[in-house]
């Protein structure tokens, strides 16, 4: 978790825990609203991190992951009204249930590039129009009302936290692991990696079903902190643009970006929808242009930018052109 | 029985026959050249055969069974790599990550972790003090060497390699012919090359065999290929002379 390039794994790990253990004790100082804001964030950590698999990673940037967020959030919010399962396990459930619908998605995994984004498009808006006329699941445009959670906002911090923190270190073991080799393989140049024997479709299929499942326990928790929850929300196109945007402003491909984007997001989107709530989308339309003109590994490439320059070495040179293919100097640096 | 076995395979793109009806064979041990004039149909029969491309007609059979139609991924677990033309590395990993990409099937039949086996193939191929470093770095011979590097990782029983060669300077150029011969009788992995060097082709072939507009024209040992009239006709034309 630091920005530390080959740092031996202890340091990592020393620091994330360091970072948990500080959080976890944070509610002692922080009154409610920022304690709830926080909560926010872990939410949208987790989920942006799950999509970077997929987006940053397989460098399949998806624009329908707000399917997966709505269903995990409905599925648990209808096991917590018709049952007396504790929470935690209708979170759970709705997590599972949506990595099972990303599947539905197979025949997308054809399409490289614009193509598969067009795509997960319509699959999103697809997915948020039935819903929305679902009514006997959905409720509708009126939407649905939840039963308070054990324990209340307090014990959604801690959820949060956990789920935040599982999440991240799920990333960092990913990119380290055989398994990230073999996505970041599959981003370069899909047809090379099938030919030194990667399983391009079957490995797509598990990030999607990993991502979509972590988007959907996200969205389920997400359901329980607002206890109230409707399909133009949960499924919305907004939706699908935030992890989107989460990942750019912080640094798509990186571990540390999605982390730091989903922070300045749920910062940004607080203060914005309070001040100028007609203008917030075209602010993050603007930061969105000026990310991929000036820094396409957004707020990681800043502070890696900042840190060569402290250290007076030479830039080098980043061999990647595009927001979407240039995580190969973070690769170098370890983020 | 031959190792790789190669039947009436064709491939046609609309009214074009790329690869007409071309059968081969190559024993365990082998290093079969593959010559023709550009746009002879070399590098389609070798995506026919590692999968990349399915044939339109005719078989591929390594060791006797039949790898015809399976993906690229499941052709390259039955033993059967190949190298491209242009070497197409992953930018955004280091050069042992590369190899170690490739290692993670080849670790499997071969044995030792994918980072063993990766370091292994690198030393193996010269590469080792380039391991960290990022593949935009390495010159032209080099990015080959890699990309020779991460098809050996995968523990091939066939190697196909499409000009391994071609447009390096003559020491690198024999350095990479000495390497190819090392990978046969070292790592005992049975190779098919495309090459347009013709030195290297005749020095280190065992057999050549002579494409022209998709067909096979001729096959025999160097010298006798390289003195076929139908040869000197394809490369020359029909009033050409003969080159000896």
């Amino acid at each position: 978790m630091t920005l530390a390039g080959r740092e031996p794994p202890w340091r990592v790990l020393a620091g994330f825990a360091a970072v948990v253990a500080a959080l976890a004790a944070a509610p002692l100082l922080l009154d409610a609203y920022t304690q709830n804001l926080f909560t926010l964030a872990f939410l949208m950590i987790a989920g942006a991190l799950a999509w970077n698999w997929m987006g940053g990673y397989v460098g399949q940037v998806s624009f329908g992951h707000a399917a997966m967020f709505g269903i995990g959030g409905f599925v648990a919010a209808r096991l917590m009204l018709a049952t007396p399962v504790p929470a935690p396990l209708a979170w759970l459930a709705g997590g599972l249930v949506a990595g099972v619908f990303a599947l539905g998605a197979h025949p997308t995994l054809r399409l490289r590039g614009p193509y598969f984004s067009i795509a997960t498009i319509g699959l999103g808006e697809a997915s948020r129009l039935v819903f929305t006329y679902w009514e006997r699941f959905t409720g509708g445009a009126s939407g649905l009302s939840l039963p308070l959670v054990a324990g209340g906002k307090e014990a959604l911090y801690f959820w949060g936290l956990a789920l935040a923190a599982a999440v991240t270190a799920a990333s960092w073991a990913i990119r380290r692991s055989a398994l990230g080799l073999q996505l970041l393989a599959i981003k370069a140049d899909v047809d090379a990696a099938g030919d030194v024997g990667v399983s391009s479709t079957f490995l797509q299929d598990l990030v999607f079903v990993l991502s979509g499942a972590v988007v959907g326990l996200s969205g389920a928790l997400y359901a329980s902190y607002f206890s109230f929850i409707e399909p133009n929300d949960m499924f919305g196109f907004d939706r699908s643009i935030s992890f989107v945007l989460m990942c750019v402003i912080g640094g798509i491909g990186t571990v540390l970006g999605p982390v730091l984007g989903a922070i300045v997001f749920v910062l940004l989107r607080q203060f914005l929808l309070a001040s100028y709530p007609q203008l917030y989308l075209g602010l993050y339309g603007i930061l969105l242009i000026l990310i991929i003109l000036f820094e396409p590994l957004g707020l990681t490439g800043l502070a890696l930018r900042v840190r060569r320059r402290l250290r007076r070495k030479p830039p080098r040179a980043l061999h990647a052109a595009g927001p979407l293919a240039s995580s190969a100097s973070a690769n170098e640096e370890g983020c | 029985m031959a190792l790789l076995e190669v039947r009436g395979v064709s491939k046609r793109f609309g009214g074009l026959r790329a690869v007409d009806a071309v059968g081969l064979e190559l024993r365990q041990g082998e290093i079969l050249g593959v010559i023709g004039p550009n746009g002879a149909g070399k590098t389609t029969l070798f995506a026919l055969i590692a999968g990349s491309l399915p044939p339109t007609s005719g078989e591929v059979l390594l060791d006797g069974a039949r790898v015809t139609g399976l993906a690229a991924h499941r052709v390259v677990r039955a033993g059967i790599v190949r190298t491209h033309q242009i070497a197409r590395p992953f930018p955004n990993l280091t050069v042992l990550e590369n190899v170690v990409v490739g290692a993670i099937h080849g670790a499997r039949r071969g044995g030792g972790t994918p980072r063993e086996r990766a370091a292994e193939v690198l030393a193996f191929t010269g590469l080792a003090d380039r391991a960290g470093d990022g593949p935009a770095t390495l010159t032209l011979a080099g990015r080959r060497r890699l990309e020779l590097a991460r098809a050996l990782a995968t523990a091939p029983r066939v190697l196909l390699l499409d000009e391994a060669i071609a447009g390096t300077n003559p020491a690198e150029a024999l350095a990479l012919a000495a390497l190819i011969r090392r990978i046969r009788d070292e790592r005992r992995v049975s190779i098919v090359m495309i090459e347009h060097v013709m030195p290297a082709v005749m020095s280190l072939s065992d057999r050549v065999c002579v494409l022209d507009h998709g067909r096979k024209i001729a096959e025999g040992t160097p010298q006798e290929v390289v003195r076929a009239p139908q040869v000197v006709e394809a490369y020359l034309g029909k009033d050409g002379e003969a080159v000896t």
